[in-house]
């Protein structure tokens, strides 16, 4: 699969930190790759001293919240196991041409570890902050540098898919589409390291 | 071939208007949060926006750059650099220059050769700009000085005050700050004209600023200030309060006086800031920012206290057995020593006044309590207008009476609607003169009727006494916690007949 793919720094997060590090990571990556008319929305996290942005679309919302419960309840159902969430954008197949075809497209993935125990410190919610921001960075980076194989600005947001783990030692689902990626998705990281009991 | 140079000549001007409106753009983004403003001023959302404002796809909910700011971007020469700077200085210093803690630079810098860039599309160009102008929005909210400015927003009162500088050169920084600026170039956008470059030169940790709050309120001329017991709980009255009792009673805050965690709206920068930091308010009317996380418990903490209750309400003997505070919890002994153990605590009392009283202004609840991302289809941040409720019912109700129907307001439900009504009572209760709610509660502490005796409910039949069982174990609990409130009040009284009479051998003309 020829896409372009954006692996995320890692994180290690407790479980109350996932929900709000998830949205600020998700809703930043749609935010820069949702080329219709947007309501920017700003946004800050719960737990950290972080403001994102928002599209303003209530659909991506509920969607992006729905994703981020089954993966929370994965995440309960399989503590302390690193886990990765990947998004991907798609374009519809319209006209075959060698043209696009080569052209390299890209993906945001993200890999995410499972909650860890780790206690809970001001210099260690200070450091989340700090890679909070860089992987922020990141994706800031990255969209701007990849994006000569964005197609022409549709009416809408890309066609999109978030996948989360399911089973382990699976690889992430990979998209069973014709259409042309505009992303693509991660081989699979899932690497069983260390379990360690909460 | 005319057609074609006709079409060349459009696509040439479409490119310069998308590069013109792309330096407007990146300027409004930069001032709408980097220029902070009070918090009531800010507009309501528009439901929709301006044709013109979806250029690239963003429009942005604040209002447009100010005039003298946005006239720079007609002064650039082609290549010309647009600059922003954000500084911070310390509060109140008119005409002191402060320190650069983030520069924007935005150019269009020219192709070498004037055929350079006729291969670009400008569609093609036009849709790039969306993903830099995201861009720059995203990290304008990520950079340190976001944080500040949102302090700033919700409360001006600290030692600094953040302005920007728009011009189309940038002054040179020293070795040092140079060295402790980081660098954020975003990849540029080509364009026929030539390349859109953004960049930002930042200070990674504003730490050093020691931002904290220097006074309750800027330098404003409070002509009816009374104080804060808060800071001065002994203060004397106006001579017109000692006569009865002296000072140092609690004050009264009938009068509407701007308090320091009064929204900021209430007090108009002074038109020397605004002429040198910022546009006029007007201009930045916009929710986008939201104050700070602050918990609720602080800002009730630093709310005004409550004044003497009402005169009326003391006459009646029916609602002498309400005029006392509501009972302790955990006083349920009826013998003489524990009904007559003394808090001797009047700051808790007057903090549960305070309880009692902030049951009441405080009793909406905010939607930025947890949801801060509100589902505002204008793209709103909704926490805004929320946070400024509390804010203006604190400045709107600051009648704050120790009455007596507030007293037994349940303290378990303090942002019920309920209370809130009552406390929508309390503020429409008649004013009473200050010395004359003193006087009356003084009356109160004189003239309260002995309480029962424990060992007189002994005496009664069995079969009243069962009957009563239940009822007499409550009133003995009030009785008890009521006694303890009356103790706290002899010694209140004491303590101003102490003040009023060392009052009187001042000498006269001392407040």
């Amino acid at each position: 699969m020829n896409c372009e793919t954006c692996q995320l720094k890692e994180l290690e997060l407790e479980p109350t930190e996932i929900r709000d590090v998830l949205r600020c990571i998700l809703h930043t990556i749609f935010f820069h790759r949702t080329l219709s008319l947007v309501r920017p929305k700003d946004v800050d996290c719960d737990f950290l001293e972080i403001t994102y942005v928002q599209c303003g679309l209530p659909e991506l919302e509920k969607e992006v919240d729905e994703k981020i419960d089954q993966f929370t309840a994965w995440v309960e159902k399989h503590p302390n196991r690193r886990s990765q969430i990947c998004l991907s954008f798609f374009d519809e197949k319209q006209t075959p041409s060698p043209k696009r075809y080569s052209k390299s497209n890209s993906s945001k993935g993200l890999t995410n570890i499972g909650a860890n125990a780790l206690e809970e410190t001001s210099t260690r919610r200070a450091a989340l902050e700090s890679s909070v921001n860089e992987v922020l960075f990141q994706i800031i980076n990255f969209a701007n540098e990849k994006k000569d194989h964005i197609p022409a600005i549709p009416d809408r947001i890309f066609n999109h898919e978030i996948m989360i783990p399911r089973f382990l030692g699976l690889c992430c689902p990979g998209p069973i589409h014709s259409s042309r990626h505009l992303g693509g998705h991660l081989s699979s990281k899932l690497i069983p390291l260390i379990l360690e009991d909460t | 071939m005319s057609g074609m140079s006709d079409s060349a000549g459009g696509v040439r001007a479409g490119a310069e208007l998308m590069v013109e409106q792309f330096h407007l753009k990146v300027l409004h983004a930069v001032l709408a949060v980097r220029t902070p403003r009070p918090l009531a001023a800010a507009a309501a959302a528009a439901a929709s926006f301006r044709r013109r404002d979806r250029w690239f796809h963003l429009p942005l909910h604040d209002p447009p750059p100010p005039p003298e700011a946005a006239d720079r971007l007609d002064e650039l020469a082609p290549g010309e650099p647009l600059v922003v700077d954000v500084f911070l200085c310390p509060s109140g210093g008119v005409g002191a220059r402060g320190e650069v803690v983030e520069r924007w630079t935005v150019a269009c810098e020219p192709w070498p050769d004037a055929a350079g860039g006729e291969e670009v599309a400008v569609n093609r160009a036009y849709k790039h700009c969306f993903t830099l102008l995201r861009s720059v929005y995203a990290a304008l909210r990520v950079l340190p000085a976001y944080r500040i400015f949102r302090l700033l927003c919700a409360n001006p009162s600290y030692n600094y005050e953040m302005g920007h500088r728009v011009d189309t050169f940038a002054e040179l920084f020293s070795r040092t700050q140079e060295a402790a600026m980081r660098s954020q170039r975003f990849v540029p956008v080509e364009t026929q004209l030539g390349r859109l470059v953004v960049s930002v030169q930042y200070l990674p940790s504003l730490a050093a600023f020691n931002l904290e709050i220097t006074s309750l309120s800027p330098s404003v001329i409070i002509p009816d200030y009374v104080g804060s017991p808060a800071a001065e709980p002994m203060r004397a009255f106006p001579a017109s309060l000692t006569e009865a009792t002296g000072p140092g009673f609690p004050p009264s805050y009938q009068q509407q006086r701007p308090h320091s965690w009064a929204s900021p709206a209430f007090w108009p920068h002074t038109p020397a800031h605004q002429a040198r930091f910022s546009p006029p308010p007007v201009f930045y009317a916009s929710p986008t920012p939201s104050p700070p996380h602050f918990p609720p418990r602080l800002m009730r903490w630093e709310s005004a206290p409550m004044p003497i209750p009402q005169v009326s309400e003391r006459r009646s003997p029916a609602h002498r057995q309400n005029m006392l505070p509501p009972p302790s919890p955990r006083r349920g002994d009826m013998g003489a020593a524990g009904a007559l153990e003394s808090p001797s605590e009047s700051g808790r009392l007057i903090g549960r006044m305070e309880e009692l009283r902030l049951a009441d202004p405080y009793a909406t609840s905010s939607p930025r309590h947890k949801g801060k991302d509100n589902k505002d289809e204008s793209g709103r941040f909704s926490a805004l207008s929320s946070c400024d409720s509390p804010r203006q019912d604190d400045l709107d109700d600051v009648d704050y009476h120790f009455d007596v129907d507030d007293v037994d307001t349940p303290v378990s439900h303090p942002r019920s609607a309920d209370g809130k009504e009552t406390g929508d009572q309390v503020v429409s209760s008649s004013h009473k003169s200050q010395d004359a709610q003193v006087g009356s509660l003084v009356n109160l502490l004189r003239n309260a009727r002995p309480l029962r005796n424990p060992s007189n409910s002994s005496q009664t039949s069995r079969a009243e006494s069962s009957e009563v069982a239940s009822a007499s174990s409550v009133t003995s609990r009030r009785t008890s916690d009521a006694l303890e409130e009356l103790q706290s009040f002899k010694e209140i009284r004491e303590r101003l007949l102490s003040r009023s009479s060392a009052k009187h051998q001042e000498p006269p003309g001392k407040p």
